[in-house]
């Protein structure tokens, strides 16, 4: 299972996070369906304003011998209406603002851009 | 619609078992339920085996020596709900007239991986993505848990508090893996694995340990377990108004089991529930309808579900003391609860149990709420 960023975003000076919709129920589904999926013809390709909400996160400790730092994830809420899970950068908080960006390493990241409720 | 029984029910102890191979840790759990229900390999019609990680045809090769001769063995997976998924399809087939009398045992042997979090699956693009991203079991908890702590009038402490009483009953019971009474102050101030999540709030990741029941259509002699109901349920796909508080799939098996088996959570005198991670606890008293709809704290902190209390759960520690060897846990909780409904639990016996209550769920995965979830009720 290959995902890049570039399969993630739409192109163009504003980019946008590419999704598909379930032609039936309207469902909005994420990542997007691949063009080769027999799924596909069942969707619509969208797209998705980056800017969202954490609806709730967690920092993960991994094991000190490891020695990896800690990171932070959660689930954003976009305007899609879309739930999406990713890594956070700055301090997460419920309720904060973020707005994605793309990422080589995760295909996007979420950018805590104002504080929210349990800051 | 036909009796199962549970006539015969053993485990090994869980925890490290260095040196031992996973088929003969399996074959000591299914020689004691065979003795427990007085049958021999004759007796026996087919074979259900529950394991995760353990490779191909396990089943075959831990039930190779002991005598069953050429009859069908199956092996299941459903990550964490396995062995339940086990019992379910076996009981599927006795109900179908298939088989009078079957085995049903789970095993697994995750002191091989190395410690570290179970890694979800990756094959396909979302459970890719997510996995990528760091999407680990602690870490699907842990979201849950900082919403509960936002949502709800509840503290870490209230969190803490699932791990005091459960390491306590772990206490209790020689079968578990970690025996040590801890305080909420020392599970608070245990390290940090995924917020608001310790390390004694997570069910530990380095144990092996396995579980066997015989079934059968036969009543036994003594005091008869029945098998009421049994429920499997499949995870539903995420939409983006779901409440992560609300453990829909297990609510949905829990409400299956109860119209199966005509009872209601009323009725449930001790239940075995899946704390992989206290949060888990705490959700699962409302999933299972053993607490209203924001009550669990409630719940909790009035002790109710202490043994002594009025719904005793995971007297034997759950999955938080007494370990988690995911293909063996399902199974293990039937095997508690038939002690408990026998009167055999020892020092953590919840006095007077008619009917039990098991539940575990599978697979944190990519884009629903889990993967599988399974209720079992059990009574005499």
């Amino acid at each position: 299972v290959s995902i890049t960023s570039h399969s993630l975003w739409s192109p163009g000076p504003e980019p946008a996070l590419l999704a598909s919709r379930d032609r039936s129920s309207g469902d909005i589904v994420f990542p997007p369906i691949p063009d080769a999926s027999p799924l596909a013809p069942l969707h619509e390709p969208i797209s998705i304003a980056p800017e969202g909400v954490v609806y709730s996160w967690s920092v993960i400790h991994p094991n000190p011998k490891i020695g990896q730092q800690p990171y932070a994830l959660g689930y954003v809420d976009l305007r899609g209406p879309l739930r999406i899970f990713g890594r956070i950068e700055g301090r997460p908080a419920i309720g904060a603002r973020c707005r994605a960006r793309p990422d080589e390493s995760f295909g996007y990241v979420f950018e805590i851009t104002s504080q929210g409720e349990d800051a | 619609m036909k009796d199962i029984h549970i006539t015969g029910a053993a485990m090994t102890p869980f925890g490290r078992h260095p040196g031992v191979l996973a088929p003969e840790l399996a074959q000591r759990a299914i020689l004691r339920a065979m003795d427990d229900a007085g049958a021999q390999p004759r007796d026996i019609q087919a074979i259900y085996c529950a394991n995760v990680l353990g490779g191909m045809i396990l089943g075959q090769v831990v039930v190779r020596d002991l005598g069953f001769g050429g009859i069908p063995v199956y092996n299941v997976e459903n990550a964490c709900a396995s062995g339940a998924t086990a019992v379910h399809l076996a009981r599927h087939a006795m109900l179908a007239d298939q088989y009078d009398s079957v085995l049903v045992f789970g095993i697994e042997q995750l002191t091989q991986l190395g410690g570290g979090t179970i890694p979800l699956q990756r094959n396909d693009h979302k459970t890719e993505l997510y996995a990528k991203a760091g999407m680990v079991l602690p870490a699907v908890y842990a979201m849950r848990g900082t919403r509960f702590l936002h949502e709800r009038d509840a503290t870490p402490a209230d969190l803490a508090a699932v791990a005091v009483k459960n390491r306590y009953t772990g206490t209790l019971n020689e079968y578990a893996q970690q025996r040590s009474e801890v305080t909420v102050d020392e599970v608070l101030g245990s390290r940090m694995i995924a917020d608001p999540l310790t390390l004694l709030q997570c069910c530990p990741s380095q144990v092996d340990g396995a579980a066997a029941v015989v079934l059968s259509t036969r009543r036994p002699t003594g005091k008869a377990v029945k098998v009421l109901s049994s429920v499997v349920q499949s995870g539903i796909r995420e939409r983006a108004d779901d409440d992560i508080l609300d453990a829909e799939i297990t609510a949905r098996a829990a409400r299956h089991a109860y119209e199966q088996a005509g009872l209601s959570p009323q009725d449930v005198d001790v239940a075995e529930l899946h704390d992989a991670f206290t949060i888990a606890e705490l959700l699962y008293y409302e999933a299972l309808g053993l607490a209203d709809h924001g009550d669990a704290v409630a719940l909790l902190r009035s002790g109710d579900t202490r043994i002594g209390g009025r719904i005793p759960v995971n007297p034997s520690g759950g999955l938080l003391a007494k370990g988690h060897p995911l293909g063996a846990t399902g199974v293990a909780q039937m095997v508690e609860i038939t002690w408990q409904l026998q009167g055999r639990a020892g020092q953590r016996q919840v006095e007077g149990a008619k009917v039990g209550l098991t539940q575990c769920t599978g697979g944190g995965i990519a884009g629903v709420d889990h993967a599988a979830s399974s209720v079992h009720l059990l009574g005499v």
